[in-house]
């Protein structure tokens, strides 16, 4: 719990409840809480920038991997028919509906990619204490990406897939599929490592 | 147990960067750190909001109608709703499927909206800010899990496309309840849980105490 702020030492605002209070000095592993809102106002996770940087790495790779190898196969009768992840978009666009489409790219390609080259290339070079040119805008949008990256949201929607077309025909996961689960627990451990004051933080003390 | 009353920022002319979270006087208009603009609340916060959640009911109304996937087969063409793929995975004994849609599809976007007007009440009256925070949070964080049934069409007219004895289609209602999503989660987006407090603030200023 932190008190209200008396002083005019750096101030920490909730961002929910617009409480004014001053900066606490955390440990690692220690988590600050409004007492205002009861929110959370920032944590300072055990080894933070290291974790990110490792589970980044991990994404970036599996993500490569998910996107490069069959995700679904059919069998129906002799016929057999590969999809990889990406197809799953351009398949609504050939049905006519591009805006459908574009949406779906969005959310399980675009804003994953963002997400997950934006943090490497803001992240990594801050274990040197570093930061590269346009890393602040970049890490303004990462964040963004954050909500709109639903691979998850969408690997139920594989999972009730499976189910609804398993009575027509025989469905298979591939590779692809298996690299999109391991994405989604390296990519959310990516994100649970560092909350984005500590990021910020950090970004303003590294060096250009 | 007493409160203190934690002195809102605004009094002060501080906003906090909503981006990187950093306090500065609004008066610097943009963030030093980051460069986003500053604003001690977020801009127009009702009026968007209430135009974003009454454009996602009315998208409602078309998301659970019209359907949403056409599946011609051996069986013969069908067309099915949201409500209809529901059903069918509870007539097929699929219990947990059929919960798990009617959830994430029709329960999260009605209590949703439900919750974004509910909000929307509560930063003009100041009612219960501390509860209204919370479920701020919670409706910002479940909204995206109704994005699951516009996949299950995705996929599976992506896999279905590439020919095959069976065609699946994809049908009006997947675009509207797509649409409904985005704006929900736009709307919540938009709305600005310290407008909640500051409500409070003005209502408990007329009691002085003795």
């Amino acid at each position: 719990m932190l008190v209200p702020s008396t002083s005019s030492a750096q101030p920490l605002v909730c961002r929910d409840c617009d409480a004014l209070l001053e900066m606490p000095e955390l440990e690692e592993g220690e988590k600050a809480i409004c007492p205002r809102c009861v929110g959370v106002l920032f944590t300072r996770g055990r080894n933070s920038l290291h974790r990110t940087a490792a589970f980044a790495m991990a994404s970036a790779i599996l993500f490569v991997v998910a996107n490069s190898f069959p995700f679904l196969t059919m069998r129906a009768g002799f016929r057999e028919s590969q999809m990889l992840l990406w197809q799953s978009a351009t398949g609504l666009a050939a049905e006519g509906y591009p805006y459908l489409a574009a949406a779906v790219s969005v959310l399980i390609v675009g804003a994953p990619a963002l997400l997950i080259g934006g943090l490497l290339y803001v992240v990594m070079p801050l274990l040197w204490e570093r930061r590269l040119p346009g890393a602040i805008p970049l890490c303004r949008w990462v964040l963004h990406a954050r909500r709109w990256n639903m691979m998850e949201v969408f690997l139920l929607g594989v999972l009730v897939s499976l189910l609804k077309l398993g009575k027509l025909a025989t469905l298979m996961v591939g590779t692809s599929f298996w690299a999109l689960v391991a994405l989604i627990i390296c990519l959310t451990a990516a994100l649970a490592s560092i909350h984005p004051r500590e990021l910020w933080g950090r970004i303003e003390e590294a060096r250009r | 147990m007493t409160e203190l009353a934690a002195e809102s920022a605004a009094a002060r002319g501080l906003a906090v960067c909503h981006v990187c979270g950093l306090a500065s006087p609004v008066s610097a208009r943009r963030c030093p750190r980051c460069r986003d603009s500053l604003h001690l609340r977020n801009r127009e916060s009702l009026q968007r909001t209430w135009a974003f959640t009454l454009a996602s009911l009315l998208l409602y109304f078309p998301a659970n109608l019209l359907p949403i996937l056409r599946v011609e087969s051996f069986a013969g063409p069908q067309s099915s709703t949201i409500m209809g793929g529901v059903i069918q995975f509870w007539q097929e004994e699929d219990y947990p499927v059929a919960i798990i849609i009617f959830v994430a599809s029709v329960m999260i976007p009605v209590l949703k909206i439900i919750s974004i007007v509910w909000l929307c009440l509560a930063a003009s009256s100041g009612w219960q800010p501390r509860g209204m925070t919370r479920l701020y949070r919670v409706t910002e964080f479940v909204g995206r899990w109704s994005m699951v049934d516009v996949f299950v069409v995705a996929i599976l007219v992506g896999v279905v496309q590439l020919g095959s004895t069976i065609s699946i289609h994809p049908g009006a209602g997947a675009i509207s309840f797509a649409a409904v999503v985005v704006l929900t989660m736009f709307a919540a987006m938009s709305f600005d849980p310290r407008l909640i407090w500051d409500a409070a603030a003005v209502r408990a200023q007329p009691a002085p105490q003795h």
